[in-house]
């Protein structure tokens, strides 16, 4: 896969893949992200991957290791953890080639849940995504996956739970009903 | 009153509206049955059931200088009850959502089910009122990731409200996406029963267009077949014999633990 060299904005490590894709996300990024997990490093194993950005919203994913793309890509650089990260920025014209290759894109939300298995920052990538890459993510190995995962779902229902309790207490909810 | 509903989905254009009026209609074969758009903040249920024109609805009957009677919203259409709610954001600012409260146990004295067609967010106390005056609440979800993350956080704040789940309805369904895995899946942390699985189709957005419930516009669509199979499934449950207003005034939030 090509894409275009770019501006190095910035090369840092971060505490965990999820920081990066949050600030590219919050700052509209369109270009790409090399991720370098730090621990893979470590083991002595060469692991190195990029996702392309359209306006903060994940497009490819390319695993420049095992040259493979897609959500088989990212799962090759799927590390949790210190990741050293370079973000560049790139035209969008200039992209928009490399955003041709459908073979290696995936769902807005992916590089989210599987870089760094946070399924808020996924869902509020989907739902910032423009209306037709929104429905990129029906993918069903995915929602089989996520239902798989209880842990997961049981922070989802315990977190949940506590707001609407302390939602409950701001609102007066319990003044309402029982007068 | 046997029992009241809140069709809920903790996100927008999952179905509520459809979903509401559809198990509405399949369930007035067999009880008496009034729905409630009480989706004060994005009131679209009106549009659905042809009412665009209605001159009171339900955001009269919370703004507390509007003289209205109860029975002044309630439209009889498609051998239901209706209550539309306005859409105008005034009103919506006007109206005080604690009364919403005697509405529904206003209106839940002369009818056997009650559906409360709910709003998608949970971000202010009018937005979770439906859930907690409903008895149980109909959880609509799309089979994709953001709709089941939704669906169990409207679930999980019905119940910290003492609101049980009567069942799951899948719905948008795609030929090509099997259901049956997910919603055997799904039925771990979902209480209540798998409904139906609703396809997508045409009619639906036909029938919308139409100003129609679906059961009225097309009722030999296979959506609409999948609606009455999910109104069948439905348990309804005899109400325990306490007066309704109390029961109401018993759905207390819990305190915090
Ligand atoms: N099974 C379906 N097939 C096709 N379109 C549907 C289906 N269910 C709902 N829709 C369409 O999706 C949109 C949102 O539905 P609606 O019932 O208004 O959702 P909600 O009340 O949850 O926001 C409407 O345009 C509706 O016609
Ligand atoms: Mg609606």
């Amino acid at each position: 896969m090509r894409i275009p060299r770019g501006a190095l904005l910035r090369s840092r490590v971060v505490d965990d893949p999820g920081d990066v894709l949050r600030t590219v996300l919050d700052e509209e990024l369109t270009g790409y992200v090399v991720f370098e997990p730090q621990d893979a490093l470590l083991l002595g194993e060469a692991t190195r991957g990029v996702v392309t950005f359209e306006e903060g919203i994940p497009v490819l994913a390319y695993d420049t290791e095992r040259d493979r793309g897609g959500r088989d890509g990212l799962e090759g650089f799927a590390v949790t953890g210190p990741n050293r990260v370079a973000v560049h920025a790139v035209d969008s014209e200039e992209l928009s080639d490399a955003h041709e290759t459908t073979e290696f894109r995936v769902p807005p939300g992916e590089p989210a849940r599987v870089l760094a298995g946070d399924e808020r920052l996924a869902t509020e990538t989907t739902d910032a995504a423009p209306e037709p890459r929104r429905e990129e993510g029906r993918d069903q190995s995915a929602v089989e996956a996520f239902l798989a995962d209880e842990d997961a779902i049981e922070a989802i229902r315990s977190e949940a739970r506590d707001e609407a309790r302390a939602r409950a207490a701001e609102w007066g909810l319990d003044d309402v009903l029982e007068d | 009153m046997v029992e009241a509903f809140a069709v809920a989905s903790g996100k927008g254009g999952t179905g509520k509206t459809t979903s509401t009026l559809a198990l509405g209609m399949a369930l007035a074969t067999e009880y008496d049955v009034t729905v409630i758009d009480a989706d004060t903040g994005m009131a679209n249920l009106l549009f659905h059931a042809g009412l665009d024109d209605a001159d009171v609805t339900l955001h009269d009957l919370l703004i507390e200088e509007r003289d209205v009677q109860v029975e002044d919203a309630v439209y009889e259409r498609f051998g239901m009850s209706v209550v539309p709610c306005g859409t105008s954001l005034a009103s919506f600012e006007a109206a005080d959502p604690a009364r919403l409260r005697d509405v529904v146990a206003e209106l839940a004295h002369d009818t056997d089910v009650l559906l409360l067609d709910s709003p998608a967010a949970l971000g202010s106390k009018s937005a979770v009122l439906p859930i907690v005056l409903a008895d149980r609440i109909v959880v609509v979800l799309q089979p994709t990731v953001p709709s089941l993350s939704d669906g169990l956080k409207v679930q999980e704040y019905a119940h910290s409200y003492g609101t049980d789940t009567a069942g799951v309805v899948f719905n948008r369904v795609r030929p090509d996406e099997n259901v049956d895995r997910i919603a055997e899946q799904a039925g771990r942390y979902f209480g209540g029963q798998a409904l139906a699985s609703v396809p997508e189709s045409d009619a639906v957005r036909a029938a919308r267009r139409a100003g129609e419930p679906l059961l009225a516009h097309a009722p030999d669509d296979p959506a609409a077949d999948a609606f009455r199979e999910a109104a069948a499934r439905l348990d309804v449950r005899d109400g325990d014999g306490r007066d309704v207003a109390e029961r109401f005034k018993s759905a207390v939030v819990p305190d915090r633990v």
